[in-house]
């Protein structure tokens, strides 16, 4: 009998999951450094999706940005008295406090109820300057206290706009906490950060690694089996709190294979090995040729995102100056002589929305009736003209001697945007701006020496995205103090070098602005500042491609929820009687 | 020739020194580094932030500065922690990458050169033959197709297209490493999961293996049939089987030795671009992600690893040189 399974399953290939056992077989194609990190220390995509599947938080949002309680017993607001607000004698907000109660049934998977000292335990850690935390904000202003047993406030001084929509994070006092103790002696008083960091490492790993799997979780699903470079597999946690109706009727094992070369993927989803795909997977293209060999066995979906594609053009230094970049009508007349439908229409079947403003379409701060900067060749011609550039006996515009002739970078063997480089460098050609595509690596573009040295004139102009949460969006990668300098050790993301006096003085306003209706007033004036002087040419917002097999419901994700498992618990089978809640939009 | 290995052993200790010093600096010197990739997209990160990350992975020190740290931890056997596994790099390179690679590579080169030596001594031995032609014409197309190419359409083939055309009764599994039958169906039923996705990778790593060892073979055996001691040999009315197998055979293995000598360190170094495609996860791939994500001391592990085996066998080579050509002497 054994003999006869294991020669099936040789002659058969791999073997299928999906409904039959009620499982489900995710293919991605990054490995997370390590898991259920409840600091974070690594800020990769897979990591936040993996985390998904075993983590709850006080309160969570859904698809389309409606926040709903999870270990909370409800969510904070103002109607409700959880959330505060105090301001001072001139009415400006001084601190904001959110307070939350834990559900009484909320546990750990291994049983022990999730209490306060879990969320002050994380918090202890998160400032504290030994743990490696990428950022503090905004929980280096936030302080709790305890109220009873179950129920805790959280203060921001200063306040913290977003207080009542992220709630602190949470860590197992009960498993961690002896470990840390143990930690905290050996580095009390050492001096050298890196034996330290070394330390924190062997503290850390003994909780997140597949060597050694987190103890215990509190999401809807506990880690079961980490083959690095293979495979991770969930099963159901039975503890969860937050189920649906009968939930053996849903997923019970979620299996991640990982499989870096995205046409391997490819081939492992036309083969039928995988039930769905993640949202760190699969390139547009691949997405568009999935989409023609579907044949019922999948469907492909083509998700509006929040990952935004544009290029930075460089105002800084003398070459920027001697090139007008730093004058808003060459930036204009740049943008007016390229032409994004088209070239999202012929590269991207018009899936991914040309954008106007570095805000998309997805946020409530959005502004939809700025400039559109449809092509227009003339107006192009018109404002170079208005600059002095005048086209010379090779058709190349120039002025006083200096042709205009820009560099063009991007992250080298991204075929996407080598392809869109091409059309844009032959588009600006054709009004006489002489383009030099010169590509770097990721890690030269994203490196130290690259974006932020803009006043050396290292680049002129540099394609790549930014991917923003739409609903934490504060305008700050356009504040001036966000200029990189060495005064701020080149630590800000205005690479660009773009400084408007009246744009830092709305940013200001809308970072302490706790009306929302007023806030959108405040980003409405700043999206048409930002608009009218395109300091980055805006190209399109990118869509996160990822595929499915009929029947698998729940596994939907938004630019909100970013990936598949904000809504774990409830993924499962229409065939084994789980109930859609949500579709993909 | 007891001396001789003695003074190429001591050789060793100032020559690795100088390449992990080497591969260190360079390392260092690449731009960009494992901070960069944490702060680059976050906003709200401060100069005093990144002053803090800096210090605690200790890149605010001068890169020679951490290459003495490095080697200090390194003669005590403390090679430090993965920066993207978080776990001991000698752990995750000896226990997670360095099976997988040795289970591809070793049963590639033996079978390889089990089949490649006869395959290239029948070719030189029938020189002109119609299956010396088929056989010098796959070694070109195998020593000149990509692997990414071969590979992708092997998957293509034996992935998809095999099990359309059989009704899906034969396939193989396109990439990975196995692990769909459980552990309580018996050892050789996870053997066969194992070998099942091991063919693949295996097939399209021995494709070139054979093609390689099998011209060098017939080069070599071309070369020794032209000799005078054959000429000889023949001369004097000798079998032509004992002319082959008795005095050209031992003359033409030589350089083969060298050949495998030198191979072995390169088992341990994998083999990326088949692991790439087969989601295999070996040492190459190992390398390649380290390099990329800056996890230096993965880095001074794998190539350390590398670099060791290269000298070790390069000695190892040579005294295998004296016992199989009685010429060669260290004394």
């Amino acid at each position: 009998m054994k003999k006869t399974f294991a020669l099936t399953a040789f002659l058969l290939g791999a073997a299928l999951a999906g409904p039959a056992n009620n499982s489900l077989v995710v293919g991605t194609s990054q490995e997370p450094p390590n898991i259920y990190d409840p600091w974070n220390t690594n800020n990769l995509a897979i990591t936040s999706e993996i985390n998904g599947y075993m983590g709850a938080g006080l309160t969570y949002q859904d698809d389309n940005g409606d926040t709903k309680a999870d270990i909370a017993t409800r969510v904070p607001t103002l109607a409700n008295g959880d959330y505060k607000v105090v301001k001072d004698a001139k009415g400006d907000v001084i601190r904001n406090s959110v307070t939350y109660t834990i559900r009484k049934d909320a546990k750990w998977s291994d049983g022990t109820p999730i209490k306060v000292a879990d969320f002050q335990f994380w918090l202890k850690l998160e400032n504290d300057d030994r743990v490696p935390v990428p950022s503090r904000d905004p929980w280096d202003r936030a302080k709790i206290t305890v109220n009873d047993t179950d129920t805790f406030t959280i203060t921001f001084e200063p306040p913290y706009l977003f207080a009542d929509q992220v709630s602190p994070g949470l860590a197992p006092s009960h498993i961690m906490g002896s470990a840390f103790n143990t930690f905290d002696t050996k580095t009390k008083n050492e001096k050298d950060a890196k034996v330290v960091n070394e330390e924190w490492k062997k503290f850390i790993s003994s909780f997140t690694t597949a060597r050694n799997l987190p103890k215990v979780v509190a999401g809807p699903f506990k880690p079961t089996a980490w083959r690095t470079g293979n495979s991770l597999t969930m099963t159901r946690n039975p503890v969860y709190w937050n189920q649906p109706k009968n939930p053996d009727n849903y997923v019970q094992t979620v299996t991640y294979r990982f499989i870096p070369n995205t046409n391997t993927l490819k081939v492992n989803i036309l083969s039928g090995q995988l039930d769905a795909v993640s949202a760190v997977g699969l390139t547009f293209d691949q997405g568009t040729d999935l989409a023609r060999n579907e044949r019922n066995k999948y469907k492909t979906y083509f998700v509006s995102g929040a990952v935004w594609e544009h290029i930075d053009i460089n105002a800084r230094g003398q070459r920027a100056k001697d090139l007008d970049l730093d004058d808003p009508r060459m930036r204009q007349a740049l943008l007016y002589a390229i032409d994004r439908d088209a070239l999202t229409k012929a590269l991207f079947q018009g899936k991914q929305a040309v954008s106007n403003s570095w805000i998309g379409p997805v946020s409530k701060l959005y502004k939809k009736d700025v400039n559109d900067y449809n092509v227009n060749v003339a107006k192009a011609k018109q404002l170079f003209a208005a600059l002095g550039w005048t086209p010379g006996s090779d058709g190349v515009l120039q002025k006083g001697g200096k042709k205009l002739t820009l560099n063009f970078s991007t992250t080298a063997g991204n075929s996407t945007r080598e392809r869109v480089q091409q059309i844009l460098q032959a588009q600006w050609k054709a009004v006489g701006v002489q383009v030099n595509i010169q590509n770097y690596p990721a890690s030269v573009i994203f490196g130290p020496d690259f974006l932020s040295k803009g006043e050396s004139g290292k680049w002129d102009m540099a394609m790549y995205a930014w991917s923003n949460n739409p609903v934490f969006e504060e305008g700050n990668l356009w504040k001036s103090e966000g200029i990189p300098t060495a005064a701020n050790g080149y630590s800000g993301q205005n690479n660009p070098g773009w400084s408007n006096a009246e744009y830092d003085k709305l940013y200001k306003q809308a970072r302490v602005e706790f009306n929302q209706a007023d806030r959108i007033k405040l980003f409405d004036r700043m999206q048409a500042i930002w608009n009218a002087e395109v300091p980055s040419l805006p190209l399109y917002f990118r869509v996160n491609v990822y595929t499915k097999v009929p029947g698998l419901v729940n596994y939907t994700f938004s630019a909100i929820t970013q990936y598949p498992s904000w809504n774990a618990a409830n993924i499962g089978w229409a065939s084994k009687g789980a109930v859609e809640e949500y579709k993909q939009k | 020739m007891g001396t001789y290995a003695l003074r190429r052993v001591l050789q060793m200790i100032p020559l690795l020194l100088v390449i992990s010093l080497l591969i260190f600096g360079l390392t260092a010197l690449q731009p960009g580094d494992p901070v960069d990739q944490l702060v680059f997209g976050n906003s709200n990160i401060t100069p005093e932030d990144i002053a803090r990350l800096k210090a605690s992975y200790g890149l605010d020190q001068p890169w020679i500065t951490r290459y003495f740290f490095w080697l200090k931890q390194a003669v005590t056997g403390n090679f430090g922690y993965s920066q993207d596994f978080g776990i001991p790099a000698l752990e995750y390179v000896f226990q997670n990458r360095l099976p997988n690679t040795l289970l591809l590579t070793v049963p590639a080169l033996i079978i390889s050169t089990l089949i490649a030596v006869p395959l290239g001594i029948f070719s030189a031995v029938r020189q002109y033959s119609p299956l010396d032609y088929i056989l010098t014409f796959f070694a070109f197309v195998a020593v000149s197709a990509p692997v990414f190419w071969v590979g992708a359409l092997a998957l293509y083939f034996f992935a998809i297209s095999l099990p359309q055309l059989t009704g899906g009764l034969l396939s193989l599994p396109p990439g990975g490493l196995g692990g769909d039958v459980p552990p309580e169906a018996g050892w050789w039923a996870v053997a066969l999961d194992k070998l099942k996705y091991l063919l693949l990778p295996l097939m399209i790593l021995m494709l070139r293996e054979i093609a390689v060892t099998l011209r060098f073979m017939r080069a070599n055996m071309l070369e020794t049939l032209t000799q005078d001691y054959v000429r000889t040999a023949r001369a004097k009315g000798l079998a032509d089987r004992r002319v082959l197998y008795k005095h050209a055979l031992r003359n033409a293995v030589t350089p083969i030795v060298t050949l495998l000598g030198l191979s072995i360190p390169g088992l341990f170094g994998g083999a990326v671009i088949t692991e790439t495609v087969f989601s295999w996860p070996g040492m190459g791939k190992a390398i390649l992600d380290a390099l990329v994500s800056k996890d230096f001391n993965v880095v001074m592990v794998c190539l350390m690893m590398l670099a060791v085996l290269t000298v070790v066998f390069q000695l190892l080579t040579d005294l295998a040189y004296a016992l199989v050509d009685p010429r060669i002497r260290y004394s």
